[in-house]
């Protein structure tokens, strides 16, 4: 259903859908990339995990090359609180050390959680991108509205982990879910 | 105005006062206004530079995450405020994000933006400020709001006019009270100036209300009116004494003018009257050359008689005239009676009332009336009354004289049924010189002497004389009344009017006026004295040898020799050296006479000189060789 949908919107307007297609998709990931950067400048941290000046923030990417490739983009040569950020591609079995930022893919995303439910008491900040409707248990979850790259946030799971976020970022977000 | 303004002080200092609020509130209210502007201009200007950078970081997450509706609803937020009309962000790429603002927005919203900073277009206030975040240039926010400075300071202006006008109202208010203190010394100063210059009136004064330089005007001014008013009463006094001598100077001038006439119309008189018996006696004298006739030259010798006796009544009037008037008449007083001196007086005039058929009629008590009294000046007194009530009665008149004693005064009443007199000539009547009817004086000769010689001689004698009259034609009456004398002594009647016989004496007579000499010899050989004179002293030296006299009469304003000399070489002589020698004189001033008694003469006789007086001399002579 949603597939004919879809279809239909992106039949009328243009006449090469099928690379357009490509392109938005492509233009979604890099959206995402960009984003999941400017979450992290929204976000922080216990002291604790970075021990020293020099540790960079790293951002560990399960099942997702096309968002780990667009992130290392767009992490070249930027700051983020004053640390480098470092792009990691990970298994789902990878150990979480280290970690503080986790992009989750969509198809291992669900079994990701519930087979490392110990995750949600780490400061990790989860970002997914779940379609709408399901149960939020990322802290981030990107959706898709209008066409549009948007995110929901789910602040009880932030404050679990002990990842805070700014509130401004609470204003421009699609749905805050309470804690 | 400023004329008006010109002529008050009250008002100058009003006008002073507030023309002096008025700048200083014109200053304060320019600073004000200017001050105003200022911070107007910059607290708006910040305000919307602030509340862009508020708007700025609330919406840079919305930039951040491109969700324009959040940039929308924050600046909606804006709608709480009025001024702001317009508000939009932008993309760092100048593209616009979001807006806020009415239809018009769209028009109103520059194309592009990037700079930063404000500007003002008319009455807009445009606002442009760079969201960044992390030193990352997210956007721009536009603002545009109404800049209503020119509004406001009008508004400004508004209440600071009102300001001023409620302040120029509380200045004339308390400028009217304050000045009171200053203005009301000096007004009441220019009242009374004013007063003063309307009124003339110097006494009036300022009341000093106060000790300032205005007090000391107040004193000068009040000192300044009394000077004036010193000055203008010593004035007024001087104009008084001034105008009140003047006074005095013309009625003397009035009086002198009317002696001067009188003199006049008596001297004409005098000259016809000395003249007129001059005819007669002249015929007389040619009928005693011519005839023969015995009675014819007899009448003729009466005719020259009485012509010659009225020439010496005229002559002695004069002569007691002038004896009064220089004060050398003195009364021989002695105890008269007053029968005797009327009685004396009615035979003067007899003749006269018999010529002109009077009737005479006496009311004299027969008790004796004593009086201390001249005798002679007393008859001569009522011989002028009688005289002049027979010359001014028709003839066939009466003349009636009755006496009596009130208490220490015997009256005398001389009453005519003559011609009377006028009332208002009745004051006249004892002047000098009056004559009343100059035909009358004519027929019966007279000079206007008698009645003031008879004034003058009443008032010696300490009397008083007054004269009645009911008018013309109804006559007049005489009242005389003398103090009646109790402690004279009693004297023979009458007896100073005879001739006294004294023992005979050698008299020397020198004088070139021969007539005198010649007249006045023969008075005293009459006297039974022994008279020789000459005229000139070279002869009266050699006739004084043989001659011895007792007494040398000399005149002292001879040719040749003067009579000082002639005193000093008779002096010199030893058979002379006794006699007594009298110097007769034109001149009688104290000088004169101190002159004379150094030459050696022992009296001092001044011309006119009185035959009585030479006999007296004569009589009082010490007969001492």
């Amino acid at each position: 259903m949603a597939v004919v949908l879809f279809l239909a919107v992106c039949w009328l307007p243009s006449s090469s859908h099928a690379q357009s297609t490509a392109e938005a998709l492509t233009s979604e990931r890099s959206v995402m990339a960009e984003y999941i950067y400017r979450f992290i400048t929204y976000a922080e941290w216990p002291a604790a995990v970075f021990p020293t000046a020099e540790v960079p923030i790293v951002i560990g990417v399960v099942n997702a090359d096309d968002i780990a490739a667009e992130l290392e983009q767009v992490v070249r040569g930027r700051l983020a609180h004053n640390r480098r950020l470092q792009v990691r591609r990970m298994a789902p079995g990878d150990p979480l050390t280290e970690v503080h930022v986790l992009f989750i893919g969509r198809e291992v995303a669900p079994r990701f959680f519930q087979t490392a439910k110990l995750i949600s008491d780490r400061p990790v900040l989860t970002i997914t991108d779940l379609e709408r409707g399901v149960d939020q248990i990322s802290i981030i979850n990107f959706i898709q509205v209008d066409g549009r790259v948007r995110f929901e946030v789910n602040v009880a799971v932030a404050e679990k982990s002990g990842v805070r976020l700014s509130s401004r970022l609470l204003t421009v977000a699609m749905r805050v879910r309470p804690g | 105005m400023l004329a008006y303004i010109a002529t008050s002080v009250r008002r100058k200092l009003t006008f002073v006062m507030l023309g002096t609020a008025v700048v200083a509130l014109l200053v304060t209210a320019s600073a004000m206004i200017v001050y105003e502007a200022r911070n107007y201009h910059q607290t708006w200007v910040d305000d919307l530079v602030t509340q862009a950078d508020i708007l700025g970081k609330t919406s840079a997450p919305a930039l951040t995450f491109n969700d324009p509706k959040t940039a929308r609803e924050n600046l909606a937020a804006l709608r709480l405020r009025p001024l702001v009309t317009a508000a939009a962000i932008y993309r760092p790429d100048a593209k616009l994000f979001a807006s806020f603002g009415g239809p018009d927005v769209p028009d109103l919203l520059p194309p592009t933006a990037g700079i930063e900073g404000y500007r003002i277009e008319g009455n807009q206030l445009l606002v442009w400020r760079q969201i960044r975040e992390n030193g990352q240039l997210l956007g721009t926010v536009y603002l545009r709001a109404r800049y209503e400075l020119t509004k406001r300071l009008q508004s400004y202006l508004v209440i600071v006019g009102l300001a001023m006008l409620a302040s120029l109202a509380v200045a004339v208010a308390v400028s009217a009270w304050l000045q009171r203190t200053i203005t009301e010394p000096v007004l009441s100063v220019a009242r009374v100036a004013q007063q003063v210059m309307e009124r003339r009136d110097y006494s009036l004064r300022v009341r000093k209300t106060s000790n300032d330089e205005v007090g000391i005007l107040v004193d000068a001014f009040n000192d300044m009116l009394a000077e004036t008013d010193r000055r203008a009463m010593a004035l007024e006094a001087a104009n008084a004494n001034l105008l009140y001598e003047m006074r005095e100077r013309r009625s003397a001038e009035e009086a002198l003018k009317v002696a001067d006439q009188r003199k006049d119309e008596f001297i004409a008189t005098l000259a016809h009257e000395l003249r007129n018996p001059l005819a007669p006696i002249r015929n007389g004298l040619q009928i005693l050359r011519m005839s023969n006739d015995v009675v014819v030259i007899a009448r003729a010798k009466d005719m020259m008689e009485r012509q010659l006796q009225q020439m010496v009544n005229l002559v002695d009037d004069l002569l007691d005239v002038s004896r009064i008037t220089t004060g050398k008449l003195v009364l021989r007083k002695g105890l008269v009676l007053l029968q005797e001196v009327l009685r004396n007086a009615i035979d003067v005039v007899r003749p006269l009332v018999d010529a002109k058929q009077h009737t005479l009629t006496l009311g004299i008590p027969t008790a004796d009336m004593e009086l201390d009294a001249d005798a002679t000046r007393l008859s001569q007194v009522f011989a002028n009354i009688l005289n002049n009530a027979v010359k001014y009665t028709e003839p066939g008149g009466t003349i009636l004289v009755t006496a009596r004693l009130e208490g220490s005064t015997a009256e005398v009443r001389v009453a005519d049924t003559g011609v009377g007199i006028d009332q208002e000539k009745l004051a006249h009547v004892f002047e000098m010189f009056t004559q009343f009817d100059a035909s009358i004086e004519r027929t019966h000769g007279g000079l206007g002497v008698g009645m003031a010689l008879a004034k003058q001689l009443v008032e010696m004698h300490g009397g008083t004389i007054t004269v009645h009259s009911d008018g013309v034609g109804n006559g007049s009456t005489f009242v005389v009344r003398l103090p009646v004398g109790v402690t004279a002594v009693r004297a023979a009647p009458l007896e100073s009017s005879e001739p006294r016989k004294s023992p005979s004496k050698r008299v020397l007579l020198v004088d070139d006026n021969r007539d005198f000499v010649t007249s006045l010899a023969a008075l005293l050989q009459l006297e039974g004295h022994d008279v020789r004179m000459t005229h000139e002293a070279a002869s009266a030296v050699t006739v004084a040898e043989s001659f011895r006299p007792h007494i040398a009469f000399l005149d002292l304003g001879m040719p040749k020799v003067s009579g000082y000399e002639l005193a000093r070489q008779l002096r010199a002589q030893a058979c002379n050296s006794e006699t007594v020698l009298v110097a007769v004189t034109g001149w009688g001033k104290d000088k004169d006479r101190q002159m004379s008694r150094e030459a050696g003469f022992d009296l001092h006789l001044v011309k006119p000189v009185d035959p009585d007086q030479i006999i007296d001399a004569v009589r009082n002579a010490t007969v001492a060789h």
